[in-house]
């Protein structure tokens, strides 16, 4: 491996900027950290450079260990976004200072000089200051300023940031020869999913500090595994699907759909389902539809792009599909359709359409809508405002719906999605009732002011472990938090249980990272449950605890007890009843 | 019609307080001829007058340097607490008046002072001394330097180190071949203004100097005595010559500032 990096954390002020990432990168690869603004992967590749130290976890680069070895020593090649040449220098003085560093002879400094001023193609430019360049010609001139000294690794940094479009695309042909001819072990950060789609051998996404998928382009496009990779490369329709023991429906159409295939019970549970806009099939009526119906429709928008004609649709029936805002009323679908597509239906704002999928990918996220249960309208007002909430359901774009209080007692009225409860006296009393009833999580909320620093994650029994480890992984793509997964074994060292709990916290560990990409740390309690994780719990910053259970009784017990002392600490109850 | 009256009043207002006085040294100087003013500086006063002035400078502008790049440095590219006092205590000598700050120095090194008695016992004179005069100087012209580069630096930001960072450099070869290239201009204008001031002082010295001919007077000293002695030739050629230097001093820093307007476009 040429790069591998390990739980890697940074902080700035206590808050994480760099989460746990734990990353490989391949000989001779060219990957692509994408994310928005803000998501951390600027401050990655610093920390791999060296630039910026970290409070946790090792780089390695080549297999050596350079967590501590300064910037100088790891001999990374950097390009800066702004090109950072040294404004004073020529051209050539600016690709030599890292040979001339070296102490390597002039005569062989102006022959490397000269090949890599071939390599960008910028020959007979030696004697210019920088500012006599265009800004392409200067990045140009920052590639062959990193690779002088031959680096193992070449970082980039949004190196085509301050570029018009059309030098743009002109650099990143000459730099993804320049690493084909070279084989250079290539990072390069950017915010622009096209950029990486065209670069990238794999790309990786971050978002709020976590690396939230690594995968091949063309693999990340057409199955993401979260909201945030679908959303985020190209434009997606997230539907609310609903998958039985015979397939996945949305609303009443069965639908085919890749992704996801066996549910882990039996009954029907909610899912999400990302409907592309170019998979949006758009007829005239139903029977001209050659995918499956999924709704009609209404055109607001026509907006014309050039080769794609982009739509904004407005469903007028299977409302309960469509999860983009809180109101269903006010939910669209993007789709685009070609040219040739535009000439055998013309449409324009106003008309009428059925509207099918071609394709349906169901993420494997588990969680999908929310359902705020309250007896009388203020309680389900402070729950929708609810910090928490508001911010899992904004940054899930996800539907919240309300409940009024009682339903929950007839069997069967669990409303697919997590459920969500006020924190109090009875709280752990309608918990019960609301997994007999179906539920599948159930969020207690506390109408604590701060969102969560820290997930603290405990399963009660193993079989609950799988489930409540993907809940978390879920969370913590939308939540800036740490997770800690913890157990509890009595103090004494030689204490048989104590090695099983330890070994059982390391197999969840990799099995979050394998199957969840999710790094954790692990607590080992010392004590008894619930004891050991109330104090636990008690001497955390702001935490949330991801509670997993099998046993209906056994959880609204251990929830009474934590609830007793710790009224301020919101809960999500992951239950999976046993078979 | 307005715009040539306010040229005209404020050509009037330069030629009359900062023209006139400035030909008015010169003529002064020059009244008895070339030759007396020549003569002027065989005089040995006048010739030690000149060589403690330019001593001090010696001294004083390249410690000053040297200090001003470093709290530069430190202001500009790191985050510590106390910065904000940092930089306002290197402000300081600009607020204060410069005959306290010679009073400073005579509190702490004359007899009654702090350390008066020890520096007696041990035979060390500062005040009434060169040492005295150097300390006031060196205090007074403090801030020219750092002022001049704390802006500057702030404003370039660090990624020309870094790249140089990430290139091999090391701390001094990047400070040589990218910081202070980067900074000269800057760095010269500062030196300049910390030199002008250092040869001109005249308050805080002429606190901790004691006067005497020959030993501690600097040159605008000197030129006071002259004056209340009615060596008027004497006293105006000393400062034309001092004039003549401050004149360069901004004939020099013109040209550095159309250099930089030129860099900058």
């Amino acid at each position: 491996m040429s790069i591998t990096l390990e739980q890697v954390t940074k902080r700035y002020q206590g808050q994480p900027v760099v989460n746990d990432v734990s990353l490989e990168v391949a000989e001779g690869e060219f990957f692509v950290l994408l994310g928005p603004s803000g998501s951390g992967k600027s401050t990655l590749l610093r920390a791999i450079a060296g630039l910026v130290d970290i409070q946790h976890g090792g780089i390695a680069l080549h297999g050596s260990d350079v967590t501590h070895v300064g910037v100088r020593e790891r001999g990374v090649g950097f390009v800066f976004q702004n090109y950072a040449l040294f404004r004073h220098l020529s051209i050539a003085d600016n690709i030599e200072f890292a040979l001339r560093v070296r102490r390597m002879k002039s005569a062989d400094r102006r022959a490397r000089r000269k090949e890599l001023l071939k390599l960008v193609a910028l020959e007979g430019m030696d004697d210019r200051l920088p500012s006599q360049l265009s800004g392409g010609q200067q990045q140009r001139v920052a590639v062959a300023r990193a690779l002088a000294h031959k680096p193992q690794v070449l970082l980039l940094d949004e190196p085509f940031g301050a570029l018009d479009a059309k030098i743009r695309e002109e650099l990143r042909r000459t730099i993804r020869v320049v690493q084909r001819e070279l084989g250079i072990t290539t990072v390069l950060v950017t915010h622009d999913q096209e950029e990486a789609f065209a670069l990238a051998d794999r790309i990786g996404v971050m978002n709020l500090g976590r690396l939230l998928e690594v995968g091949e382009p063309h693999t990340l496009y057409a199955r993401p595994a979260t909201r945030f990779v679908a959303t985020f490369l190209g434009a997606a329709n997230l539907l609310l699907a609903l998958q039985g023991p015979d397939g996945i429906r949305v609303g009443s159409t069965p639908v085919d759909a890749t992704g996801r295939q066996a549910g882990p019970a039996a009954r029907e549970h909610e899912v999400v389902a990302v409907l592309r806009p170019e998979e949006v099939e758009l007829a005239a009526d139903r029977d001209q539809l050659a995918t499956r119906y999924v709704g009609r429709a209404t055109v607001e928008e026509v907006q014309f792009t050039g080769a794609l004609e982009r739509l904004r649709l407005r469903l007028l029936d299977n409302l309960a599909a469509i999860q983009h805002g809180a109101d269903p009323a006010e939910a669209r679908i993007e789709a685009t359709r070609t040219q040739p597509e535009q000439r055998a239906l013309p449409l324009r704002p106003g008309d009428t359409v059925v509207l099918g999928a071609r394709r349906l990918h169901v993420l494997p996220t588990p969680l999908s809508s929310f359902v705020v249960h309250a007896d009388d309208d203020d309680t389900a007002r402070a729950l929708h405002a609810d910090p928490v909430l508001a911010t899992l359901a904004a940054r899930m774009k996800t539907r919240v719906a309300t409940r009024a209080g009682g339903d929950e007692t007839a069997p069967q009225s669990a409303a697919p999605g997590v459920a969500v409860l006020a924190t109090g006296a009875d709280a752990p009393a309608r918990v019960g009732q609301l997994l007999r009833a179906g539920a599948n999580e159930v969020l207690l909320l506390t109408g604590r002011a701060e969102l969560p620093r820290q997930l603290c994650i405990y399963w009660m029994d193993n079989a609950a472990r799988g489930a409540t480890l993907a809940v978390a992984a879920s969370l913590l793509r939308h939540l800036p938090a740490e997770a800690i997964c913890v157990s509890a074994a009595p103090a004494a060292r030689r204490d048989a249980r104590r090695a099983a709990a330890l070994r059982a916290l390391l197999d969840a560990r990799s099995e979050a990272r394998a199957a969840h990409a999710l790094e954790t740390r692990t607590e080992l309690l010392a004590g008894e449950m619930p004891q050991a994780l109330t104090d636990y719990l008690a001497s955390l910053d702001t935490p949330l605890l991801v509670l997993g259970a099998s046993n209906a009784a056994q959880a609204t017990e251990m929830l009474e007890g934590i609830l007793r002392k710790l009224p301020d600490v919101p809960v999500l109850l992951v239950y999976r009843e046993t078979p | 019609m307005i715009r040539i009256l306010l040229i005209g009043i404020a050509l009037t207002f330069i030629g009359g307080l900062l023209f006139a006085p400035l030909a008015m040294v010169f003529v002064s100087g020059l009244e008895h001829g070339l030759g007396a003013w020549f003569h002027s500086f065989t005089d040995s006063d006048t010739g030690a007058a000149i060589r403690l002035t330019l001593l001090t400078a010696a001294i004083v502008v390249p410690l000053n340097t040297v200090f001003g790049i470093c709290a530069a440095w430190c202001i500009a590219k790191f985050e510590f607490p106390g910065k904000s006092m940092l930089v306002t205590l290197i402000d300081l000598p600009l607020a204060v008046s410069p005959v306290v700050s010679g009073l400073i120095y005579v509190l702490m090194f004359g007899l009654q002072g702090w350390f008066g008695a020890w520096l007696q016992d041990h035979d060390i004179s500062i005040i009434y001394a060169v040492p005295g005069i150097v300390l006031a100087t060196m205090f007074v012209t403090f801030p020219y330097v750092a002022r001049e580069l704390i802006p500057l630096m702030q404003q370039m930001g660090n990624d020309e180190e870094e790249a140089a960072i990430t290139l091999g450099a090391g701390g001094w070869f990047t400070f040589f071949h990218v910081t202070l290239p980067r900074i000269r201009w800057g760095l010269a204008y500062g030196v300049i203004l910390c030199n002008a001031r250092a040869m001109g002082e005249f308050g805080a010295v002429s606190v901790v100097s004691g006067h005497i001919r020959g030993l501690t007077n600097t040159m605008p000293l000197h030129i006071e005595i002259l004056y209340q002695e009615y060596n008027y030739v004497g006293a105006f050629a000393v400062a034309s010559l001092l004039s003549l230097l401050a004149v360069v001093t901004l004939i020099v820093k013109t040209m550095l500032e159309w250099r930089t307007g030129i860099r900058h476009h």
